[in-house]
Formats: C-alpha cells, sequence, structure tokens
C-alpha cells in the first residue's frame, strides 16, 4: 500500500490516480459526493518515541478506529502532539527523533523497512493548528498541490473534478467556487481550515490527523469545523489532538487520555474509551481528575 | 449562517420525543386500568402490572442519554432548561406509571361481587377520564411551549381534587359492613392514585413553564393558594 522509496507503485484502491473509481465518477457528475466507504484503522502496538536519548512517550497501545474521531486529550506536554506526529512519520522530521514499536494502518507497519514515507504521509494526512494554505498559491492550486506534487499525470478534466470534490467535501466549495483563482490567503481562518481539509482529502487519504484544528478559530468557526469532521468521519479515519475538552466531548467517538506522572518523565496513554463513557464514568481517577478540570 | 450541530439538536428534538411518548404510555396504561377497575378485569390489571417495565425502560434509557448530552454537548440556556426538564418530566411519568399499578394491585382485593357504591366507582372512572385529559394537555403543553396551556391544568386538576374529595365523602357513608368498608377503603386507595396522577401532570406544566420563563416554581401550592406565578 505504500509502495517503495525508489518509485510509487500502482495502489489499490482509491489511493490510486491512474485507477478507476471515486475520480471517473465524479468527473461525470461533479456534483455528487462520493458514497461513504469503510476507512483502515491505525493501530498502534507498544510505541515509544523519543528526542534523542530524551523519552517523551512511553508503551502507548490503542486502535485508532475506522470511520470514527478519536480525540487525544491531556495536559501540555503528555506527548498527545508527539503521538499524533509519529502516526504520519512526521516525528522523525525533528532531527534525533526516533519511534520504537509499531504503527499499522489495517495491519500494514508504516515503519516498515522500504515504505515511502512520503506515501505514508499522503494515506495518513495532517492539519495542522494554524490553517496554512500555500499563501502564493490560488485556491484551485492549494486544493490540487497534493496532485501535482505526487507521481501519476492527472488530467485537467480529473483535476478539476478532484477540486470540487475536495472542496464540497470540505463544505468550502459554495463560498469559493466563484474564485477558485484568487488567493488561498483571502479566506477568513475558518475557510482558511477548510481549504487545508480540502487539500489534505484531494489526495485521498484514509486517515487524517488533526492537531488543534480549531484553537485559532473562532466559536462559530469551530463549530463549523466540527460538523465537517462529523461528516468527515463518514469517510475517513480521525484523530484529533485538543486542549478544548468541551470539543473533545462534543466532536469525538472515542477520547484517549495522556499524562505525565512529573515533568522530565514520558508521557502515557492513562486510558482510551467510548467519549461518553470517558465523560460520564471514566475507569481512573486520574481521568475523572483531568476532564473536570481539578488539575490541568 | 447555515445551521451548525444539526445532530445535537436532532439528538435533543428525538429524546424529547421519546420522553414525551412515555405520556403516550402512561396514558394508556391509565385507560387500561379504568377499564380493568370497571369490569373488575383482574387480568387486565395483571397486564397493566406488568407493562409498567415499559415505562421504567423508557425512563431510565431516557435519563442515560440525557446526562450523556450533559457530558458532551455542554448544553446552555434553553437547552439546559429543556433537559433538565425532560429529567423531571420523565420522573413524572415514571411515577404516573407506577400509580397505576399500585391501583392495579388493589383491584384483585376489591373483590368479585358487584361494587358497594355505584357512585363511587362512577366518580373513580370520571376522575379518571378527567386525568387522561390533563395527560394530554399536559403532554400538547411541553410539545407547543405553551404556558398559558400548562397553566390551565391547575384549574383542572381542581376539579379532580374536588372528585377525589367526595369520594372521600361517599366512603364515609359506607356503612358498618366490614366487606363494604373494605371495598370502599381499596377505591380510596384507587382515587388517591389517580388524585397523584393528575397532580403529575400538573408538575409537567410547571416544567414547561420553566423551559419558556426559565423561572422555577409552583403554579400554587397549598401554603400560598393564590400566589402569582
Amino acid at each position: 500500500m505504500f509502495g517503495s522509496q525508489a518509485k510509487p507503485e500502482a495502489e489499490e484502491g482509491r489511493n490510486t490516480m491512474s485507477q478507476a473509481g471515486p475520480v471517473t465518477e465524479t468527473s461525470n457528475q461533479p456534483s455528487e459526493t462520493p458514497p461513504a466507504r469503510r476507512a483502515k484503522t491505525l493501530e498502534a502496538k507498544e510505541v515509544n518515541l523519543y528526542y534523542g536519548d530524551f523519552h517523551a512517550v512511553e508503551g502507548v497501545n490503542m486502535t485508532i478506529e475506522p470511520n470514527k474521531v478519536t480525540a487525544l486529550i491531556g495536559s501540555s506536554g503528555c506527548g498527545k502532539t508527539t503521538f499524533l506526529r509519529s502516526l504520519n512519520r512526521m516525528h522523525e522530521l525533528t532531527p534525533g527523533a526516533t519511534v520504537k514499536g509499531n504503527i499499522e494502518l489495517d495491519g500494514e507497519d508504516i515503519y516498515a523497512g522500504g515504505v515511502d514515507p512520503v506515501a505514508v504521509r499522503r494515506l495518513i494526512g495532517m492539519v495542522f493548528q494554524q490553517p496554512n494554505p500555500f499563501p502564493t498559491m490560488s485556491i484551485y492550486d492549494n486544493v490540487a498541490a497534493g496532485l501535482n506534487f505526487n507521481a501519476g499525470k492527472v488530467s485537467k478534466a480529473d483535476k478539476d473534478a478532484i477540486v470540487e470534490r475536495s472542496l464540497r467535501g470540505a463544505h468550502l466549495w459554495d463560498e469559493v467556487k466563484d474564485r477558485l483563482g484568487r488567493p488561498g490567503s483571502g479566506l477568513s481562518g475558518g475557510q482558511q481550515q477548510r481549504l487545508c481539509i480540502a487539500r489534505a482529502t484531494a489526495v485521498s487519504p484514509e486517515v487524517l490527523l488533526m492537531d488543534e484544528p480549531c484553537s485559532a478559530l473562532d466559536p462559530v468557526a469551530t463549530l463549523a469545523i466540527e460538523d465537517l469532521i462529523s461528516e468527515l468521519k463518514k469517510e475517513y479515519t480521525i484523530a484529533i489532538v485538543t486542549h478544548n475538552m468541551q470539543q473533545a466531548a462534543r466532536a469525538s467517538d472515542n477520547t484517549a487520555f495522556f499524562n505525565l506522572d512529573e515533568s522530565g518523565k514520558p508521557g502515557h496513554l492513562v486510558e482510551i474509551g467510548p467519549t461518553d463513557e470517558i465523560f460520564t464514568k471514566p475507569k481512573k481517577k486520574e481521568t475523572e481528575d483531568y476532564v473536570s478540570g481539578r488539575f490541568g | 449562517m447555515p445551521e451548525v450541530r444539526t445532530e445535537y439538536q436532532q439528538e435533543l428534538d428525538s429524546l424529547e420525543a421519546s420522553a414525551l411518548g412515555g405520556l403516550d404510555l402512561v396514558s394508556s396504561a391509565l385507560s387500561r386500568t379504568l377499564e380493568a377497575i370497571e369490569h373488575q378485569d383482574i387480568e387486565l390489571a395483571q397486564i397493566v402490572v406488568a407493562d409498567d417495565d415499559r415505562i421504567d425502560g423508557r425512563y431510565l434509557e431516557v435519563h442515560q442519554a440525557l446526562i450523556t448530552l450533559l457530558a458532551t454537548q455542554s448544553p446552555v440556556a434553553t437547552d439546559l432548561r429543556l433537559i433538565s426538564a425532560m429529567l423531571h418530566v420523565l420522573k413524572n411519568i415514571e411515577r404516573m406509571g407506577d400509580q397505576c399499578v399500585n391501583i392495579c394491585k388493589v383491584i384483585p382485593m376489591s373483590g368479585h361481587e358487584p361494587p358497594a357504591d355505584e357512585a363511587m366507582v362512577k366518580l373513580i372512572l370520571t376522575m379518571g377520564t378527567h386525568t387522561k385529559s390533563l395527560i394530554s394537555q399536559a403532554k400538547r403543553a411541553f410539545e407547543e411551549r405553551n404556558v398559558e396551556m400548562a397553566r390551565d391544568l391547575v384549574q383542572r386538576d381542581d376539579v379532580v381534587d374536588e372528585l377525589n374529595r367526595e369520594c372521600f365523602q361517599l366512603a364515609l357513608a359506607i356503612g358498618d359492613d366490614a366487606d363494604k368498608r373494605e371495598w370502599a377503603m381499596t377505591m380510596l386507595l384507587t382515587a388517591r392514585a389517580i388524585e397523584r396522577i393528575a397532580d403529575n401532570a400538573v408538575d409537567i406544566g410547571e416544567q414547561v413553564a420553566f423551559v419558556v420563563t426559565g423561572l422555577f416554581r409552583e403554579f400554587e401550592d397549598a401554603s400560598h393558594p393564590h400566589a402569582d406565578a
């Protein structure tokens, strides 16, 4: 599924530009959204993360369920963002950062030898806290960026269809369809974030990782993104790091609580479970104390 | 401005429908109870007792869902008042169901002879019919958020209270026959239970006023009979 480092290979399912599938369907009927599909499961097994000698996160075992939203919560410095970034091989971009353990996408280890990390990052996309559309590119080109950078020639018609599908999927099409040639930076914060989501989904990922996607947005834009996330999970597996507990409570199906015993110690997963249980009857006292705001 | 939080709104609407649907279950339990009284139908009475599980089940299920909604959606303002009101209304529904059960449990004790006092049975059936219409009105008042309709429940409940007092007078006058007296006591328990059901309907009306006005208070109570709400 990830191809080798040497050249990207034809892949199964909707992850290949050259295969039939949603691409051909949408170019015939550009205004129809693709049908909901079963996304993939992301599984962490005994994951330990290091920055050089510093043991940042220890022993994480968890399943990020397909077509569901998993929220990662916990106090500052507890490792949740470090863990998130290991899920699509961005952790290793920090010099000296290393990963031990396995992370599997539907059973295939994303860290196996010969796996192309770029292919991983396409299948497991990321949306960041600060919306970051490419400032000099138009809205159209922002969405199509992933198609342009990745190998395989995509016809103009197919590209148009993918751009429309992605913008519709991000609930942004109606607002920007008449100005696709204008710069991405001219949009509001909430619109920019939706543009980044469209950009991530344009390359047909399996998983979307979101690192505090609403922290820079006002409450109305935040709720709009949360509604969007709830639509997106019909097609993707989603993990979202959030500082905002009410957001985790509102917008997720499962919640994973990370904590630090004390500064300098590695962060670890305390408890993971269905969100309604975590917020009504958590199993661990630590979790209860955190969600009820009894400690930061 | 596009609508947001549609799933949350849908969940809230669905729970309200479920909670108020409990009133339909109560209404039907009360109908059967009245029929069981009228025809001394012990089997029907047993069915009412068994079916109360459905009312209890509705109570528990909607209660749990409301707690989850409180925990996960941080409701405020009207949403919060609505959820609080529904928690109260569910309790009222559960109590109303239990009162039907109480009545049905005493029916076998009223014996198989014809009733000692036809007038008393008539009074009770009238109380019952009146109470059913109170339940309907309470449900509509809640659905429509109609405070006037809710407040009107107080006066209509006065009728039920008056009938209950009349029952009591009839029971006192029933005479010395031990069987008759026993029968009269079971009828009094029945009348009392119906009076309690009607009272619960008024409580639901008070919750309507809370949702709409934000003021949580009784429409009237014994120590302040003419208080302005």
